[in-house]
């Protein structure tokens, strides 16, 4: 099986300019790209390995939701109903707790959301627990919206993929249940696979590239002092790094590489060269941010979200136990499919 | 390799043409609305991002996409907390902050009561700002920390709360090095009392949907 990255599936023909040439050709050049990025089958694997992972995650944001639901989704909560529309884009950021009138009905709708979570990570009813479980995040994320932060920003990317792939087809309860074999396709390479991962990769480009471009405005950033700001901050501040001030060298090199990294991750994850070095850099990074900063939860969604670009290969080397997917019978006509992605 | 007599293969996804198509056009809708949500906000946005954002509204209001991404940018700036005291009915006074490191447990609970302070602050001015200024921002966070007052009157059973922002100082490393450090900027918030509790024994959480009084 040939392996192949992204840049050389999407970003590069991989076939000598058409005949025709000009800008119908050029075109036609687009057109195949962009068939081949998103709709070329893929193994479901990695996604299942996100789906776990996020939905162990959410679990445990649900819970702690939960320890004080009232607070956060009630009535007479931090934030009471009629003003939610002074933090949100409303009618638009709808919630049902919007319509939930007591305690009760607070535990119970976020109950709902609890359980579509550990369904989500089990994989069992894998498509409807992936959507309650995005109908959840998005329903306490906009009645709550003092409450949230990056992590809800992360969680609800990841579940968007989550809910429009196949992200139950591996790794699951369904495929254990009721798997019916290769011979029925179950966990078989497939656009929607593609689809999915490729969303929760965009997605995430989007948002370093965003959070990297921002950051340029920043005096500290560019200074190489920025990391001390986040260091020397108690209100989030779980280990402390104020040995740091000693080694003005240490925080700018450590500030500048995470601002390069940023702001160069929407275009060098791609290269099959540098992805491990950026893959690598995100561990560092948004581990670092959750053991330093007390934001664990946060860095565990960025990195989850970075393990859509590990290849399925990897996922079946590290995962022996993951039954390899079942391969349509090529067409005497086509070439032969091609099931690693990115 | 696809053949060159061949530039254009069919992909081999088992999806028509018009399949390709619709979905093609829903992933461009989905992923124009992904950006134009950073694009648009926070502030410096562009006027051009406005407008190409108000058709995209219900589009990322649905799917909770509409995000600025601006992690710790421009610069990371002090952390802050909300100082609160509390009369009790018995006429005890209770005093906390949130958020509370040694109280609020596990750290995503901090966390979350952590962002009310941090989404609060931006919208009140410092002390020394212009009387004007303060008016004016007075009305976009006092509704807000009226629902904060009520939640921790509701909390607690108290009757009355003074609330006070704390901005904490972010000392250099030269300072931390020194062994120096600067004050808290503190900017009052108000007093509130629960107008129809006053006078209703228990049933708190009756009492805690009643409307607050600002006191002066």
């Amino acid at each position: 099986m040939k392996r192949t990255d992204a840049l050389t599936t999407a970003a590069t023909p991989r076939h000598d300019p058409a005949p025709a040439g000009g800008v119908r050709g050029w075109l036609a050049d687009w057109a195949q790209a962009w068939n081949e990025f998103w709709f070329t089958p893929s193994d479901p694997l990695p996604l299942a390995v996100v789906r776990i992972a996020t939905g162990l995650i959410l679990t445990w944001s649900c819970l702690v939701w939960l320890l004080d639901a009232d607070a956060f989704f009630g009535p007479r909560g931090w934030l009471a109903p009629g003003d939610a529309w002074r933090m949100n884009d409303q009618p638009w950021q709808w919630s049902w707790f919007f319509a939930a009138d007591g305690p009760d009905a607070v535990r119970v709708l976020a109950g709902i959301a609890l359980v579509a979570a550990v369904l989500l990570t089990l994989g069992l009813a894998t498509p409807v627990a992936a959507v309650v479980s995005l109908i959840g995040l998005v329903c306490a994320a906009n009645r709550a919206p003092l409450n949230t932060f990056g992590l809800d920003d992360t969680l609800g990317m990841l579940l968007i993929g989550l809910a429009v792939g196949p992200s139950g087809e591996r790794l699951s309860l369904d495929a254990a249940l009721f798997g019916g074999g290769a011979g029925q396709g179950r966990g078989a390479p497939s656009a929607r696979a593609t689809v999915a991962l490729r969303l929760i990769q965009v997605h995430l480009c989007v948002m370093y590239f965003f959070s990297g471009s921002g950051k340029l405005f920043g005096a500290s950033w560019w200074e190489g002092t920025a990391i001390w700001g986040a260091a020397a901050n108690v209100q989030y501040r779980t280990l402390d790094l104020t040995w740091m001030a000693r080694h003005p060298l240490v925080v700018n090199a450590v500030t500048l590489a995470t601002l390069f990294w940023e702001v160069a991750y929407a275009a060098l994850i791609w290269p099959r060269l540098t992805r491990p070095l950026f893959l690598a850099m995100a561990a560092l990074v948004h581990l670092g941010i959750g053991l330093t900063m007390g934001m664990m939860e946060f860095g565990l969604a960025m990195i989850v979200a970075n393990l859509a670009f590990v290849p399925a290969a990897t996922w079946r080397a590290l995962l022996p136990d993951a039954r390899p997917p079942a391969l349509p019978v090529p067409r005497p006509s086509s070439p032969p499919p091609r099931t690693e992605l990115a | 390799m696809i053949p060159a007599s061949n530039p254009v293969a069919p992909p081999r996804s088992g999806l028509s043409r018009p399949v390709r198509w619709l979905l093609s056009l829903v992933l461009l809708v989905y992923l124009a609305g992904v950006i134009i949500a950073p694009l648009s906000g926070p502030p410096p946005a562009s006027d051009l991002s406005q407008v190409i954002l108000q058709p995209f509204r219900p589009l990322l209001g649905a799917l909770y996409l509409g995000h600025g991404y601006r992690f710790f940018a421009p610069d990371p700036g002090p952390g802050h907390s909300i100082r609160w005291t509390i009369t009790l009915p018995d006429g005890a006074t209770l005093a906390g902050t949130t958020p509370d490191a040694e109280r609020d447990w596990p750290r995503l609970l901090y966390h979350r009561r952590f962002m009310v302070a941090e989404k609060i602050a931006p919208l009140v001015p410092p002390p020394d700002a212009p009387a004007e200024v303060r008016a004016r921002a007075k009305v976009d966070w006092l509704p807000l920390v009226k629902g904060v007052a009520g939640n921790l009157l509701r909390t607690h059973g108290g009757d009355r709360i003074t609330l006070e922002m704390v901005e904490h100082y972010l000392p250099g490393p030269d300072e931390v090095a020194e062994g120096r450090t600067g004050g808290d900027l503190v900017m009052p918030l108000g007093t509130f009392a629960r107008v129809a509790s006053l006078g209703q024994p228990g049933g708190s959480l009756k009492a805690a949907g009643a409307p607050l009084r600002a006191e002066p």
